[in-house]
């Protein structure tokens, strides 16, 4: 036996072409929720849980007429499941079970094909069970008789003699095991009891069905019939003799009482057959609720359209507009709605609508469907209707991109191809294209294609059968017409030809024949049979499996078209941008919001696993994780289109490497030189990294710069950004490749308020921003790619690995630099200082780099750059013997750095000393506190001029450190090993930071590994600089006490060697560097410490939730099952 | 509109879409074309309505399949598929809405990119009724609409960019008819006569291929009915 079923179930894999693949798209592995939702049209709230093998005996005590078998009554051996709130019985042996195949779950028999209520049964919600007993039986079987709330409505008064009558009672045989029947009871009582609260439910959603007042007998139906439409108001479509709407709703009022209505219907042959001849007027809203499923999505929350008006009431939105436009021009000929209230209800119903399901918000053709919807039922069952359609009927065909329309045209055209290859030849052959034709069919579910009565037949197929009947009817449209079509040459001949079919479609379609009987059938009868007989191969798999097939190709060209839109949509900035650059922006922009959604989803999801697997012992929830929606993705309708903050940050993390986070505690740190991450990387593939909440990238980091740089293209405020803004501000940043722009740029950005002056905090947040960057070295820009000579004299070839740390290094003492020359030319804000800071700033543009650099050329880094650029603005580019000058230049730069400055600078240096006293003069005025001051452009730019590797970062370094086209792939690799820091410096020759910022973090450093090491200091550069703020208060009083103005030159050189072959021993505090060094150097083992506690602060936060999910332990205890022979039933009375 | 066999004139087919913002008026421009009629309360498009016409002119008779899409934005990426093959284009926008031409400005561009390389692109500004200048309001006056100027897209705004684009460019009011037959023999005649194939002919087999050579430039005086367009 066991043996057997291993068999079988190796057998099914083969059988099952997507079994084998084991892929992990939802599609491809709908998941079994999805399955016994879709099969039995519950709500996505509802997963199998029990399931059992039963038979089901509809006794012959309902039947009220006398020449059924009184005997027997009617058996039906099939699977019984349950749900949360749901019990289900069909005659296909459709297994949810967890470890049941795909291939089982969606066994179709019967016409539906799994994609609606199939075969015989019913699907009764818990809440319409009124009693359940066990039956006394012999051979040990369970045998339970379930008595149904059928009728609920109105036996308020009838209590008597007729309520027995009514009363609807079924029995259902399990078959199996006891443990597997006691389960499958207890599972029943625990619903059951759940449920009782619902029947208040349950009478207010059956009180709008018209069911209940067809039933009433005679004598009750004085009250008002509940709303079955504007028909009854405006008539319903068609002449009702011809469609004989009195003998079809005497055969639906008899099936109704033998079998039970709306909630508590049983389904028995007679119910597909009655279907398939079309519905009685009154009660076909009702029963397309019911078959589509959307009774039960009203049963949940039958307030919810009310609700949602009043909610919302008075708001406007984009929707509302369009649908507005639209209200006068749905199914005008419809007298219901050339008037008020037509419209008005068809304003709420799409209104509502657009509220609760904004990502579709309102699509035209939804209109018109709506409002054939209206024709048949109330308000509130529309507008659950037009859900039902939304989310599992027609998914995808209203969304914002159409994906589903498109998608399903596809599938057709392919259908066509495969049944009519002469048909499909000629329309390739004669360039027509099908879906011109087709799309609007299936956009609104052929009603203004069709005459109305001939659509809504169609209809009264497609709730119950599905989305197939879609396609089954389309195929047999061209079919029949399909001699005529192989004469049509045009899209205008093509159209023609089926306009003009569907015009006569109530004619005779043998009117020749002898046959009376062959007489009487009409078009529409004969496109029913063509459609549902000749094209009975078309299933609901077969469409599933097409729509898989083309969805990729779908999706990629909607996206393709968006994403061409988009570009060709943003401002005159983008122009600054290539197109690839663009169109790599436009991937990274979606893709980030993409994974998101897709993270978040999944985190949500597997949270909500561990916290119900923790708490219940409900074995089936594991179904829930594969269960992804694909929200978010272009292709079928962004669910947003803004990036906020964090997404942001992860947005440039995956470009720019000075945009990950230094954390130790990123987790992923070893696998992040990612392979491709692709648009839409396939996500299900790793679902671990997922979970962490940067997916699988790298943790972004979090620095004012990010934050500034966020807001400052967030050009509208809103807390969100764009494509345009994202592409504005890159626009900006990499577009010009003009160094001054740059320049203006960084400047603006921290430039607060806009009145073009930065002032001694922003100084300071521009060198914390500096550091930021630069921290994982400088990019591209070092490399001698531009003819620049001067990049030639940083390394001969290998200026990557040994000189470009060193290049890292000098850049920090640029950088520390930079602070004091912003200092020391700065303008006061206040007035009395003000002609010295003009004279200053009209002078600044003029001095020639060297002039400015040389004074503050403390730090032996600048001295290089000093020479370099003198190097460069003397010989000109291309030149060998400025090469050759520089090589050594810079290979011996520690220990000729002085050497080489003197040269460099003693092109006057008697001008040189002056200008740098009366500058430190001016300097220590601007350090005082009661001095405020501010930097303003021009100084900015000339104090970045002033430094080589400054002007160099702005020119190339920082636009080159967006990565937009190529990602962080190729440059990853090395960013960890090379974070430029001040600490590292200790690793290396650290004299320019040691000068500036005191070296006493190189000894602790360099006895650790360089990765150890690295860790723990990444943030200390960062640290650092902030804490240069602080201590610059400090140092300013000591300023104060101890300057000496115009003492420094020579001997401060000196001493920055000295600082850099001991570091730490500055002595001279009359020098702002000196105090920051010093202060620094108090302070660094606090910084340390600090930064440690910082970073593992971070790691407990990032972890917290993930442990409170799983810290909530079950508390369910086990409610002990109904032992053999008690009652397992509980009853409920009101 | 069948074809009649023995006219005097060769005839031959134009595929023509129109293009543009919702509810700018493309379906009522074709419908004053087609019916001569206005309706207040039309059907949206769902997808795309076919309609055809025939326009006569001195040496021959163009008759047009016009393909009238759906505004609503959601449709555009259903455009391409009526675009496709298309000989001329008119791209509609509102005169009362700035938006609707910065759209149609996209459409052309879209149109310029992806459409066939010879495609006869119209500008058309509609609802010109709705304008102070309102010329050409001849028949059906406006009951009630005479509350002075609601345009607020120029018509030199409008023209210079039609210029820069080698565009054809015409105010119309779909609601009076003014100059709305104007714009269809604009295109009539901007169409080259190599691109044209006969209205039964061998099919659109050819279409592929048939506007391949031919990249039409409208600028300068070389249509002969910009001066008509313009003159409003």
């Amino acid at each position: 036996m066991l043996n057997l079923s291993s068999f079988v179930q190796k057998a099914q894999q083969l059988l099952d072409p997507t079994q084998g693949l084991n892929l992990s798209d939802p599609d491809r592995n709908p998941s079994k929720a999805s399955l016994f939702q879709s099969q039995f049209r519950l709500p996505s709230s509802q997963h199998p849980l029990y399931e059992i093998t039963a038979e089901l005996t509809i006794p012959p005590a309902n039947a009220t007429q006398g020449d059924k078998d009184h005997d027997r009554g009617f058996r039906y051996a099939g699977k019984l499941h349950i749900s949360e709130s749901y019990l289900c019985f069909s005659t296909t042996g459709s297994s949810f079970l967890q470890s049941a195949s795909t291939t089982t779950s969606s066994i179709f028999t019967g016409q539906t094909h799994g994609g609606g209520p199939s075969g015989n049964g019913f699907t009764l919600p818990l809440c319409a069970i009124r009693r359940v007993e066990r039956l006394h039986s012999q051979n040990f079987q369970f045998a339970l008789a379930i008595t149904t709330w059928n009728g609920i409505g109105q036996d308020d008064k009838a209590k008597d003699g007729s309520k027995d009558r009514k009363e609807q009672r079924i029995t259902l045989q399990l078959a199996g095991p006891r443990v597997t029947c006691e389960r499958f009871c207890d599972g029943l009582k625990k619903g059951l009891r759940a449920a009782v609260g619902n029947v208040g439910k349950l009478k207010k959603v059956i009180s709008e069905c018209y069911s209940e007042y067809l039933l009433r007998p005679e004598d009750k139906k004085n009250a008002a019939p509940p709303d079955a439409g504007l028909g009854m108001m405006f008539r319903y479509p068609g002449d009702p003799k011809k469609l004989r709407d009195r003998a079809k709703m005497r055969l639906w009022a008899e099936y109704l009482r033998d079998n039970g209505r709306n909630m508590t219907l049983l389904r028995q042959p007679t119910f597909h057959k009655l279907i398939r001849v079309g519905l009685p007027n009154r009660l076909r809203g009702e029963m397309w609720e019911l078959t589509s499923g959307s009774m039960y999505l009203r049963l949940e929350n039958p307030t919810l359209y009310a609700d949602t008006l009043t909610k919302f009431s008075g708001q406007e939105s984009l929707a509302i507009d369009e649908i507005e436009k639209d209200l006068n021009r749905s199914l005008p000929e419809y007298p219901g709605f050339q008037s008020e209230e037509g419209i008005g209800r068809l304003r709420r119903v799409l209104t509502a609508y657009s509220w609760v399901n904004p990502d579709v918000g309102y699509c035209q053709a939804m209109n018109i469907v709506v409002a054939a919807l209206l024709i048949y039922m109330s308000e509130a069952q529309a507008f659950f209707l037009l859900s039902a359609l939304c989310d599992r009927l027609v998914p995808g065909y209203y969304s914002t991109t159409m994906y589903g329309t498109l998608l399903d045209q596809k599938v057709f055209e392919s259908l066509v191809e495969r049944t009519m290859p002469i048909l499909w030849e000629h329309l390739v052959r004669s360039d027509v294209q099908l879906s011109v034709v087709s799309l609007p069919w299936f956009l609104s579910l052929y009603i203004n294609s069709m005459p109305l009565v001939f659509a809504f037949r169609v209809l009264d197929v497609f709730f119950v059968e599905g989305p197939k009947v879609l396609f089954q009817v389309g195929l047999a449209i061209l079919r029949i017409n399909g001699e005529e079509l192989l004469d049509a040459t045009d899209d205008g001949a093509f159209i023609s030809v089926l306009k003009s079919y569907f015009v006569r479609l109530d004619e005779s379609a043998h009117p020749k024949s002898e046959n009376p009987k062959l007489r009487a059938v009409t078009r529409f009868q004969e496109l029913m049979v063509v459609a549902f007989k000749e094209f009975s191969g078309i299933t609901h798999s077969s469409i599933t499996e097409l729509r898989l097939k083309n969805k990729d190709s779908v999706l990629n060209n909607i996206e393709n078209f968006a994403k061409r839109t988009a570009i060709r949509n943003l401002g005159p900035d983008s122009k600054l941008l290539s197109t690839e650059e663009l169109g790599a922006l436009y991937d990274r922009f979606y893709g980030v919001l993409y994974e998101r959604q897709q993270r978040d989803l999944i985190i949500k999801q597997e949270r909500a696993r561990r916290a119900k697997s923790s708490r219940s012992r409900i074995p089936d929830m594991a179904s829930s994780h594969d269960q992804a929606v694909e929200k978010g993705r272009v292709g079928l309708g962004p669910s947003t289109s803004l990036m906020d903050y964090d997404a942001f940050r992860e947005f440039l993390a995956s470009m720019s490497k000075w945009a990950i986070s230094d954390s130790p505690a990123t987790p992923r740190r070893e696998t992040f030189p990612e392979a491709d991450r692709g648009f839409y990387g396939s996500l299900n593939k790793r679902p671990d990294a997922m979970l962490s909440p940067w997916g699988a990238g790298p943790e972004p980091a979090d620095h004012e710069f990010l934050r500034r740089l966020f807001v400052k293209w967030d050009v509208s405020s809103s807390a969100a950004l764009t494509l345009q803004n994202v592409v504005s501000g890159l626009a900006r940043i990499k577009g010009k490749r003009d160094i001054m722009g740059t320049i203006n740029y960084f400047f603006e950005l921290h430039d607060d308020d806009g009145d073009g002056k930065v002032d001694r905090e922003g100084i300071l947040r521009m060198s914390e921003a500096l550091l930021f960057l630069s921290r994982r070295g400088l990019e591209g820009t070092l490399s001698p790619t531009n003819s620049t000579l001067t990049l030639s004299t940083m390394g001969d070839g290998s200026q990557n690995d040994v000189s470009g740390q060193t290049i890292n290094e000098r850049f920090l003492g640029s950088v520390s630099a930079f602070i004091r020359r912003c200092f020391e030319y700065a303008d006061p804000d206040h007035p009395n200082n003000q002609p010295a800071a003009t004279q200053k700033t009209t002078t600044g543009a003029d001095t020639s780099d060297d002039q400015l650099a040389s004074p503050d050329a403390f730090a032996i880094g600048d001295d290089d750059d000093d020479e370099d650029d003198l190097l460069a603005m003397d010989s000109p580019p291309g030149s060998p013997k400025a090469a050759k000058k520089a090589e050594p230049s810079s290979q011996h730069a520690p220990s000729i750095g002085r050497t080489s400055l003197s040269t460099a600078t003693s092109t006057d240096p008697k001008d040189r000393r002056r200008v740098s006293k009366a500058h430190s003069e001016r300097a220590n005025i601007a350090l005082d506190p009661s001095n405020p001051l501010h930097i303003t452009l021009p100084t900015f730019r000339m104090v970045v001029l002033a430094d080589e590797l400054l002007e160099q970062f702005f020119e190339s370094s920082f636009p080159a450190s967006f990565h937009i086209t190529e990602g962080l792939n190729s440059t990853s690799a090395t960013s960890s090993s090379s974070l430029t820091t001040f600490s590292s410096l200790g690793l290396g020759a650290g004299r320019a930071v040691g000068a500036a910022l005191g070296g006493a973090p190189g000894a602790p450093a360099g006895g650790r590994g360089l990765r150890g090491v690295l860790d723990n200091i990444v943030t200390d550069g960062m640290r650092v600089a902030q804490e240069v703020v602080r201590r610059m208060e400090e140092a300013q009083k000591e300023l104060e006490r101890n300057a000496v103005p115009g003492q420094r030159n020579d001997e401060d050189e000196e001493e920055d060697e000295d600082d850099a072959v001991a570091p730490g021993a500055g002595k001279n505090a009359a020098y702002l560097g000196d105090a920051e060094r010093r202060s620094v150097r108090n302070s660094d083992r606090d910084l340390l410490s600090g930064a440690d506690a910082e970073a593992s602060d971070v790691t407990a936060g990032a972890s917290v939730p993930g442990r409170a999910s799983v810290g909530s332990e079950g508390s369910s205890g086990g409610i002990s099952g109904g032992g053999a022979g008690k009652v397992v039933g509980v009853e409920f009375e009101g | 509109m069948a074809d009649s066999a023995g006219a005097p004139r060769p005839s031959s087919s134009v595929k023509l879409v129109l293009l543009g913002e919702a509810a700018v008026g493309k379906s009522s421009l074709v419908l004053r074309f087609v019916n001569n009629d206005f309706q207040e309360n039309k059907e949206p498009t769902i997808g795309a309505a076919f309609l055809t016409q025939k326009c006569n002119l001195p040496q021959r008779t163009i008759k047009f399949e016009i393909w009238d899409t759906a505004g609503q934005e959601r449709f555009a990426s259903l455009a391409p598929m009526y675009y496709r093959n298309a000989q001329a284009a008119l791209v509609v926008y509102d005169l009362t809405k700035p938006t609707s031409l910065v759209k149609a400005k996209h459409w052309v561009a879209e149109l310029q990119r992806q459409a066939s390389p010879g495609i006869v692109i119209a500008l058309v500004g509609n609802k010109l009724d709705l304008t102070s200048d309102n010329a050409g309001t001849t028949g059906e006056g406006e009951p009630g609409g005479g509350d002075g100027d609601a345009r607020k897209v120029s018509t030199e705004e409008a023209k210079i960019y039609a210029e820069e684009e080698g565009l054809l460019f015409f105010e119309t009011s779909a609601k009076t008819g003014y100059n709305v037959t104007e714009v269809f023999t604009a295109i009539a005649n901007a169409i080259p006569e190599t691109s044209l194939k006969s209205a039964r002919g061998p099919g659109a087999a050819g279409a592929t291929s048939r506007t391949e050579e031919q990249r039409v430039n409208l600028n300068g005086p070389r249509d002969p009915n910009a001066k008509e367009g313009c003159a409003c």
